[in-house]
């Protein structure tokens, strides 16, 4: 069997967040702000709590009282006090027996709200690129530059200049299952279940929005149906704990579709120029200007611009560049991670203006990448050596599938190509424990399975490789952040890495324990033989059942904690002239290819064929690792060609629904071909990479690059949807 | 709120008549009305459901077929002779959904919640569909045009249920575009049908104006069953002309009058040439 | 008022008192505690919630329980006792063809009606039908695999 849960998830058996539930639990509702800037000048929970069912109502007036004493007024509270910085920002909520009573009850809120200017797009703060000077704003959240050789000069000496404005929309993670958690209070301890990719997180970030000490707040979670990045900090938490605080009862709370398209922090809306200096075919000089949509975020919080600014550069050997780029803070949500946050934006401008050079001066845009793409030991724009990198091998496996699609393909066909890199992260650390009883394995984590198979496969996996025991007898213990090793949580790729290192040091100290109960020299090993879990050494087989000590019986096991720490790369320092940028771990390629045929006279795009070529570093699980390839073309299917937040100028979200926020259906996605590249190793498991990010990130860029080799017309606005296709190809 | 499921025909007639008035909901496949009460823009006392009448009827007559108004959709996509003998309402019904929605939705609930971006109205009003509507007189049969007073709005009155459809059998086709090619509310979709004793064509647009409406000034331009390329390219561009055009999240006005003429000319040219289905 | 409802589920006769437009997903989610049917968008866009009323696929957020009147009801946990359901089963573990777990059941449960409706059913007439279930974890290639084995001609 390929997937260990795939027996009970096939028939439904696994209790998600949304199939939380206690006795005598109560529905929360939050009641949210109807507009996107205001002044809250009153707020009366009168009406909410005479309403029939109601248990309770807080808002902001209520959080001193229930919270512990002198610790109500932390730096962001649950609920605002005055200035409501996004339209939906949770202002109170309310607690009733049953969900329509809490919804009916919510609904009668009273709130007096002074309107205040309301900043709903970029353009409202900046018009167009801030000259020198211009850049000095209240609604700037952050402001960075980085610089590596002569630009002026780059661009002063060059025989052609390719220059390219570029626009991305707002998406949203939009996993099937909502935000969902159960919360009750006992005593001094506030207890959360929840969907979420990180209970540490959760509890951390709870614990900061009400003033707790952490040991006070435990989350454990459920399992999660699906995160993609949007349940990755604490969000439902606080507000649920606070309910059944005020409640003295457990509360369920959970999002309706159209709460979690405003309240699940995503991508926001970009605007990006790019701009390349050409010397016959080199690349000379390059500036990079990115204006970054980070909505309502706090200051403080932004993680994008500085990092992904670089991924715009490209993974290319360029002589000069100058990095710049603002996050504009505007009455959008906040800005949050979306599965290889902001790169398929950034990596569509980037590979767009990459095939608009190569089509200006002539090149095939496959030579032109192999030219000038990174190998190991070229040298970031900010001066970090590139590590194992298998984009060469990556770009020599898609040359090989383009070759075969034009013997295949009719005429007409547009073939795109994209690279990706990403820097897949095992610097977040983490710890498992490993319990050893005389029938299996238990991997001891509080970290959940969300899908893509990183946890139930690939810790096992690696268990798997390091006691000799079969995948059978190991199991995935799940526990909670009171009972269970820190871990940082299921995202940016890490799981495997950091996680499944830690779960190799803890596999190696479990069999070196072993070792030092049965005498010998001979390397030791762990099977299953009738049942039991036996340790070999020397030809010997000894049960690990004989091997308990008293103490081990009594508590099930020998136990056995694994560490991975990682450690990032290292920048120059000198070359950042302003802001936070940083350096990457694992260098990462991802090489695209896409095949479109592009309906001429209505602008709509069909994709006929994809092939995904992943730089594996090593793949410890061949179903598990394409699956995820799989699943991350499909999303970026929806990123290039459907997936798109519409925001008015009261920064109110149009679309909050899947009627008219289009995921791919079955019918848009074709058969993918998935290929790897192994041996370019990473500091994952035996040299893994990880793998659930970077196939997301070229397939807006590898479409757009198809559509332009079709039509000849390009589209530098994400989505191509068939009417931006349409005027592209000027029939409007 | 009250849920009544009469299984007569007269229950249900009466169960309006006895209901205050505007404030009993008539419930066929719940796929609109249902989201309404969610989101509490209906809030009827009573709920009156259709789904213990027996008004499932699919039946070919020798020119036209009769269909009830509770029908799921699925079941008359199902029908063996449609794809033949109606082309463009197989097509449309196919461009519905997926096949649990196909299962729950009407085609009575779809003409009387009379919804701006309808893919099956277009086609029923080019294949001049009549209406059938039960009251406590009797029934009585009105023209699909005539049935249509606006979005939402129709010529049912008070104590009055569709009952049926008649939908005559004509060469004809439905052309639409979307966003998301699969499941998503089409931004314009176009029939046409050619009525061959009358020698005469019919087309009608959808997403454009704020119903679904007859383009007859395009109509006119066309002539016998394959009209040339200069007068199929005439009614493209009048259809273009006529239509007032609306502009939305879904797609701008510039981009609907390119397509209406666009799917205007695929459609008439589909059933002049007798090839139906909409190009993968 | 809350009249009182008979419901056929998985072949267990069931009956308690529902309000009169409660849909068949609570009901069976949060009275019958059958919560293998997934609680999606409750809009009809999703599919998570589909279960079979007369073995025909029916999305249980747009139904009202009383509704379904004495039409049997298969959901995901009766799947297995019915033979085309637990070839669906048996295909989709093998295959893999699911991630996080939680649009399974509604693809299941589409899957075995569009099977049972049309017996021998191309692969095209399958994905079609699916068009309405979402997954946004898999990018349906497994999901796709799985079908291509349940369209492949028996022996």
């Amino acid at each position: 069997m390929i997937r260990s849960d795939a027996r009970l998830k096939a028939r439904g058996a696994l209790e998600f967040g949304v199939d939380l539930d206690a006795p005598g639990a109560l529905h929360g509702v939050l009641i949210r702000s109807p507009v996107a800037h205001g002044r809250l000048r009153r707020v009366d929970l009168d009406r909410v709590r005479s309403a029939p069912g109601v248990v309770c109502a807080i808002g902001h007036a209520e959080l001193a009282e229930l919270l512990p004493s002198g610790r109500g007024a932390t730096a962001h509270p649950a609920f605002p006090a005055a200035e409501l910085r996004y339209r939906g920002e949770p202002i109170a909520a309310v607690a009733a027996r049953s969900l329509a009573e809490a919804r009916w009850a919510a609904a009668r809120a009273h709130l007096e709200i002074e309107p205040l200017p309301i900043f709903a797009q970029i353009e409202d703060v900046f018009p167009d690129w801030p000259g020198a000077g211009e850049g000095e704003s209240e609604h700037v959240n952050a402001h960075v530059l980085a610089r590596q050789g002569d630009v002026e000069g780059a661009f002063a000496r060059a025989d052609r200049v390719v220059r390219g404005k570029y626009r991305t929309a707002g998406i949203v993670q939009m996993p099937l299952e909502p935000h969902a958690c159960l919360a009750r209070v006992d005593g001094e301890t506030w207890h959360v279940q929840s969907s979420t990719q990180s209970p540490f997180g959760a509890r951390e970030d709870t614990s900061a929005i009400l003033g707790i000490p952490e040991e006070q707040v435990v989350v454990e979670a459920s399992w999660v149906g699906g995160g993609f990045g949007g349940k990755g900090a604490g969000l439902l938490e606080p507000y649920a704990l606070l309910l059944a605080a005020a409640a003295r009862r457990p509360v369920k709370l959970q999002l309706s579709y159209a709460e979690e398209f405003e309240l699940s922090r995503s991508t926001l809306p970009s605007i990006i120029w790019v701009e390349s200096a050409l010397a016959g075919d080199r690349i000379l000089g390059r500036r990079v200007r990115l204006l970054l949509d980070t909505g309502a975020s706090l200051p403080g919080r932004d993680f994008a611009t500085g990092y992904a600014i670089g991924f715009i550069a490209g993974p290319y050997r360029i002589g000069a560049v100058e990095l710049e780029g603002y996050a504009v803070k505007t009455n959008k949500p906040p800005f949050g991670p979306h599965r290889a946050p902001f790169a398929p934006q950034c990596v569509f401008a980037g590979e767009s203006h990459t095939d608009e050079i190569a089509r200006a001066a002539g090149w095939d845009p496959l030579e032109f990448r192999e030219r000038t793409g990174w190998r190991e030991g070229d040298e970031t724009p900010l001066g970090q050596k590139v590590g194992p990198f298998g984009l060469q091998e990556a770009l020599e496996r898609a040359r090989a599938i383009r070759e075969r699609w034009k013997k295949e393909l009719p005429a007409g066909t547009g073939l795109g190509l994209a690279v990706g890199f990403w820097s897949t992260g095992t610097s977040a650390g983490g710890e498992v424990l490993l319990r050893l009883t005389p029938s299996e394995l238990v991997v001891e984590t509080v970290e959940a399975e969300i899908g893509s198979g990183s946890v139930i496969r690939g810790l096992v996996a690696v268990a798997e490789e390091v006691t000799g025991l079969p995948r059978e007898a190991i199991r995935i213990g799940r526990t909670d952040t009171a009972r269970g090793p820190y871990d940082a949580g299921v995202y940016g790729s890490r799981t495997l890495g950091a996680l499944g290192n830690a779960v190799g040091d803890a596999g190696t100290k479990l069999l070196q324990e072993l070792a030092r109960r049965i005498p010998g020299r001979g390397e030791l090993r762990l099977e299953v033989i009738g049942g039991s879990c036996v340790a070999v050494r020397n030809g010997s087989r000894v049960t690990v059942a004989s091997l308990l000590t008293d103490s081990e019986r009594a508590t099930g096991g020998v136990l056995a904690r694994g560490r991975h720490y990682g450690r990032g790369g290292e920048i120059l320092a000198e070359r950042v002239l302003t802001g936070g940028f940083y350096a990457y771990t694992d260098f990462t390629a991802a090489v695209h290819l896409a095949a479109v045929s592009v309906d001429r006279e209505t602008g709509q795009v069909r994709v006929l064929r994809y092939a995904a070529i992943a730089d594996a570093g090593r793949v410890v699980d061949p179903p598990t690792y394409r699956a995820q390839v799989e699943g991350g073309v499909a999303m970026g299917l929806g990123e290039a060609l459907t997936e798109e937040t519409l925001w008015n100028a009261s920064a109110e979200l149009q679309n909050p629904g899947l009627l008219d926020y289009r995921v791919p259906t079955i019918l848009e996605v074709p058969p993918i071909e998935v290929e790897v590249v192994e041996g370019f190793l990473g500091a994952g498991p035996g040299g893994a990479k990880g793998g659930g990010e970077p196939p997301v990130i070229p397939v807006p860029g590898a479409v757009a690059n198809a559509v332009a080799d079709a039509t000849g017309a390009r589209v530098r606005e994400l989505p191509l949807t068939p009417e931006r296709v349409a005027r592209a190809l000027k029939l409007l | 709120m009250q849920l009544l499921a009469p299984t007569r025909a007269e229950e249900a007639i009466a169960a309006l008549l006895d209901g205050p008035e505007g404030r009993v909901a008539v419930l066929a496949g719940g796929t609109d009305l249902l989201l309404d009460l969610d989101e509490g823009k209906s809030s009827p006392e009573v709920l009156l459901s259709l789904h213990r009448l027996p008004w499932r009827e699919l039946t070919w007559e020798a020119e036209r077929l009769e269909i009830g108004a509770t029908l799921p959709l699925a079941q008359l996509e199902q029908d063996p002779e449609l794809a033949r003998r109606i082309p463009g309402l197989h097509e449309a019904v196919g461009a519905i959904g997926g096949v649990a929605l196909r299962h729950q939705a009407t085609l009575g609930g779809n003409l009387v919640r009379a919804s701006p971006v309808s893919d099956l109205i277009p086609i029923l009003l080019a294949l001049e569909c009549e209406v059938g509507l039960l009251g406590s007189g009797g029934e009585r049969s009105l023209p699909l045009e005539q049935f249509l007073l606006g979005p939402r709005r129709t010529a049912l009155q008070r104590g009055e249920l569709v009952r049926r459809v008649w939908v005559p059998a004509l060469p004809s086709a439905f052309r639409w575009q979307r966003v998301r090619p699969a499941n998503d509310v089409s931004q314009i979709s176009v029939a046409v049908a050619f009525a061959p004793k009358e020698e005469r064509w019919r087309i009608a647009t959808a997403g454009v104006a704020p119903l679904a409406r007859r383009a007859k000034a395009a109509e006119a331009i066309l002539r016998g069953p394959s009209p040339g390329e200069e007068a199929i390219a005439a009614a493209g561009a009048s259809a273009a002309e006529e239509a007032e055009v609306r502009q939305d999240r879904r797609a701008t006005d510039a981009y609907r009058r390119h397509l209406l003429r666009t799917l205007v000319l695929r459609a008439i040219r589909a059933v002049a040439t007798g090839v139906g289905g909409q190009p993968a | 008022m809350t009249p009182s409802l008979h419901l056929l589920v998985n072949g267990v006769r069931r009956e308690g008192a529902v309000p009169p437009t409660e849909r068949l997903l609570d009901t069976l989610r949060w009275r019958l505690n059958l919560r293998g049917t997934k609680e999606g968008c409750r809009s009809g866009a999703c599919g998570a919630c589909t279960v079979l009323i007369d073995g025909r696929p029916r999305l249980s957020c747009l139904t009202l329980s009383h509704q379904v009147g004495e039409a049997p009801i298969l959901t995901v946990e009766g799947l297995e006792s019915d033979p085309v359901g637990r070839a669906v089963l048996e295909t989709f573990v093998a295959e893999a063809a699911l991630q996080c777990g939680y649009c399974t059941p509604g693809f299941v449960v589409a899957l075995t009606g569009l099977l049972k409706e049309h017996p021998g059913a191309t692969e095209t007439t399958l994905l079609e039908g699916l068009q309405g279930n979402l997954c946004r974890c898999t990018g349906y290639s497994s999901i796709r695999r799985a079908v291509t084995r349940l369209s492949e001609p028996k022996r």
